[in-house]
């Protein structure tokens, strides 16, 4: 008895030892500096893969000076309330996906919670990114957050409609596309894809953000709601609703109606992001093969090439005054947007980068076009949704709804607008 | 006044009712109105605002659809669905052939989600290849052929039809009523040489009035509340003319703006009460009251 006693006390010992032994292989080496990085790329995300790939690349890298570690988050609504808590309480994470919003903006002034890459980024790293977007991440001087995922939502127009009513290439001011849209409703197809509804008004609302951005340049949307510009764009957007340029549904109509029209090929022009290519490569094949990108069609005298696109998920980090680990953190920053680096994600996951970059000739196309389009911008400018309040977005459909039922003028849609940011 | 010999037990029977009521309803409803009076955003310190959230909204042109637009509602399915409910039950209650099967038919939309419903109808109006677009094409009418929920015009009444013809759960309440009603009073008229018509205007009616008055009510309060058919079909489009308080209430939440939001909350159970006060006061005589009692 005595014996089996001992036995299970030397048992219990044992268990208790071998796990502490065997955990210190884990345990970080003198000198190392680890970054903890929660992200909600994990699990069954599309760019869980690479992200996984990249993060043990570098660590390979730095072995024994700096290690990232993943620590998986999959739930985003989880993960967004976890970092908002946590910058709320002056303690972010030390890198971490900073979803860009007005909330996560607003820690953008809180002293000494994030770290400002602003001094990194006006040398060669700047560089690497579309005209535009750091510009757009930069508050009073400081980038406390890095652009990375980004939506762009270039024109999508049907070359093939195209070349059946005699267009040759697709225009680049509105007076060359008045002529394209007249030569298409000839042929019997409806120009372009509008819609009102929805919770946005989603394609009129980035053919309204182009138009903007021609007559305003990158700074567009600095200018408040007072300004000229404003009228303008929506005199040129209620021209895309009138004459039969777009379809008598657009009122009223949401994504699937204006989508739906493009794939059934009743209309020739389109506008949204690189998640419908798969949409339109499983639905209609031959639009999928049919379609090009271009930037819309200059003002007079306005800007011309400039895409819209709109921040998805940018990279930030915790501030620290260690300058060598502020040198780590930088590091890895430099490293996921390396060129090459985020080339690999997009060809295997479909996502678009804030960085100039190009892929493998053998992926989609489409996704080719993509990347050509926002390489070939100049500058790039948020949308609509992007640059106001949340009350103002949600009038804009039925600012358009009012204006071209005629019972609002170009100016009155603006005061529409005006009235809602009150 | 003596209290009840019984009133402990009486007490602790209503007491975890009581708490619950005023746990879940009285407290927030009082928070609704609190909230109303401040600038709160979601986050942050309360700023009291006084009376500026009930000013704003009243001048914002949504605001005054979606307030129209509830009244309309209510004075739909209140008067109109509840009228239609009763006209089916009294030639239900007759027993007609198959009144079974009609009985479960009418009723059996409303164990239907709204969302399907709603869904339903989506592809019914929709313009390109919608339901009765296409059969308006089909017998030569094209030029009836409508965007029936982006027209200014047809949108609020396309999505109130919708709604009205499902009148199975006032034709239920109701035809219990009228199937309650003694058959040897309807005898006794028939004798006396009274028609269909005659009876139904003269026994009929009178009998369930009290009931109507309860499905009146029920169908106006459904009516003030409105939401789901509308945020699925239009959103409250085209141009707020199908905007409900419920949609802009939505809004302002997804806005953050609470102040606002709890302000239009406020004001939509000021009216929804005093809609259903006025009608109850109106169409109650005293005769239904005892009804009731009795």
């Amino acid at each position: 008895m005595k014996k089996l006693s001992i036995f299970t006390i030397a048992l219990v010992v044992l268990a208790l030892l071998v796990p502490a032994v065997f955990a210190g292989g884990g345990a970080e080496e003198p000198d190392e500096i680890v970054l903890e990085f929660p992200t909600f790329w994990v699990g069954q995300d599309s760019k869980a893969d690479m992200v996984e790939y990249l993060v043990n690349e570098f660590n390979e890298m730095h072995a024994g000076e700096i290690r990232v570690e993943i620590q998986p988050m999959p739930d985003t609504d989880g993960y967004r309330s976890t970092i908002n808590t946590r910058m709320s309480a002056g303690d972010p994470p030390d890198v971490f996906v900073f979803q860009p919003d007005p909330t996560t903006f607003g820690f953008y002034g809180a002293e000494g919670v994030l770290m400002d890459f602003s001094d990194e980024l006006s040398g060669e790293w700047g560089n690497r990114f579309s005209g535009g977007t750091i510009e757009q991440m930069t508050i009073d001087g400081e980038t406390k957050s890095i652009p990375y995922e980004v939506g762009v939502t270039p024109i999508w127009y049907n070359q093939r409609l195209f070349d059946q009513a005699g267009v040759d290439s697709f225009p680049e001011t509105f007076d060359e596309a008045v002529a394209a849209f007249e030569a298409l409703k000839d042929a019997g197809i409806t120009p372009t894809s509008q819609m009102t509804g929805g919770a946005n008004a989603w394609t009129s609302m980035l053919w309204y953000s182009h138009i903007i951005g021609s007559i305003g340049g990158p700074d567009a949307w600095d200018r408040p709601l007072s300004h000229p510009q404003y009228e303008q764009a929506a005199e040129m957007l209620l021209g895309l609703y009138s004459d039969g340029n777009t379809t008598s549904d657009a009122v009223g109509g949401d994504a699937d109606v204006s989508g739906g029209h493009y794939l059934a090929e009743r209309t020739a022009i389109f506008i949204n992001g690189p998640w419908y290519i798969g949409r339109i490569a499983g639905d209609a094949p031959e639009v999928h093969e049919a379609t090009r990108l271009a930037a819309a069609p200059a003002v007079d005298g306005g800007h011309h090439g400039h895409q819209v696109a709109f921040p998805q998920s940018n990279l930030a980090a915790a501030h620290t005054d260690d300058p060598e680990r502020r040198a780590a953190v930088v590091e890895f920053m430099k490293w996921m947007t390396e060129p090459e680096n985020v080339a690999m994600i997009t060809e295997d996951a479909g996502p678009l980068f804030s960085i100039n970059y190009d892929i493998d000739p053998g992926v989609d196309p489409l996704l080719q076009e993509f990347v050509r389009v926002q390489n070939e911008a100049p500058f790039t400018i948020t949308h609509f949704e992007g640059a106001f309040p949340v009350a103002v977005v949600q009038e804009f459909g039925t600012a358009i709804e009012m204006m071209v039922a005629g019972g609002a003028s170009p100016a009155e849609f603006v005061e529409i607008l005006q009235d809602a940011m009150d | 006044m003596t209290l009840h010999k019984h009133w402990k037990g009486i007490a602790l029977f209503l007491l975890p009712v009581g708490v619950m009521y005023v746990t879940f309803f009285i407290y927030p409803l009082g928070y609704v109105f609190v909230v109303s009076l401040t600038d709160f955003r979601g986050f942050g310190s309360m700023e009291f605002v006084g009376l500026a959230n009930f000013r704003r909204i009243f001048e914002m042109t949504n605001f005054q659809f979606g307030l129209r637009n509830n009244l309309i509602w209510a004075l739909s399915l209140g008067f109109g669905q509840v009228a239609l409910a009763a006209v089916v039950a009294m030639i239900l209650a007759r027993k007609p052939p198959f009144w079974r099967f009609l009985r479960t038919a009418y009723f059996l939309p409303n164990v239907i989600s709204q969302v399907a419903i709603a869904m339903l109808w989506y592809t019914i109006y929709r313009e390109n290849f919608g339901l009765l677009n296409t059969a308006l094409r089909a017998i030569g009418l094209d030029h009836l052929a409508l965007n029936w929920l982006g027209n200014l015009s047809t949108a609020l009444p396309a999505v109130i039809l919708q709604q009205l013809l499902y009148i199975g759960y006032f034709m239920i309440i109701l035809l219990a009523g009228v199937m309650s009603i003694p058959r040897s009073l309807y005898e006794s008229a028939e004798i006396d040489g009274a028609n269909v018509f005659q009876q139904e205007v003269f026994i009929t009616i009178p009998m369930v009035k009290s009931i109507a008055v309860v499905a009146m009510t029920l169908a106006m309060a459904f009516g003030i509340r409105h939401f789901e058919a509308t945020f699925l079909l239009t959103g409250g489009g085209p141009a707020n003319r199908t905007m409900t308080l419920g949609i802009l209430l939505h809004r302002n939440l997804h806005a953050a703006n609470y102040g606002r939001a709890s302000a239009i909350s406020a004001v939509l159970i000021i009216v929804g009460a005093l809609i259903i006060g006025l009608t109850r006061h109106l169409l109650t005589t005293r005769s239904a009251i005892e009804d009731v009692k009795q």
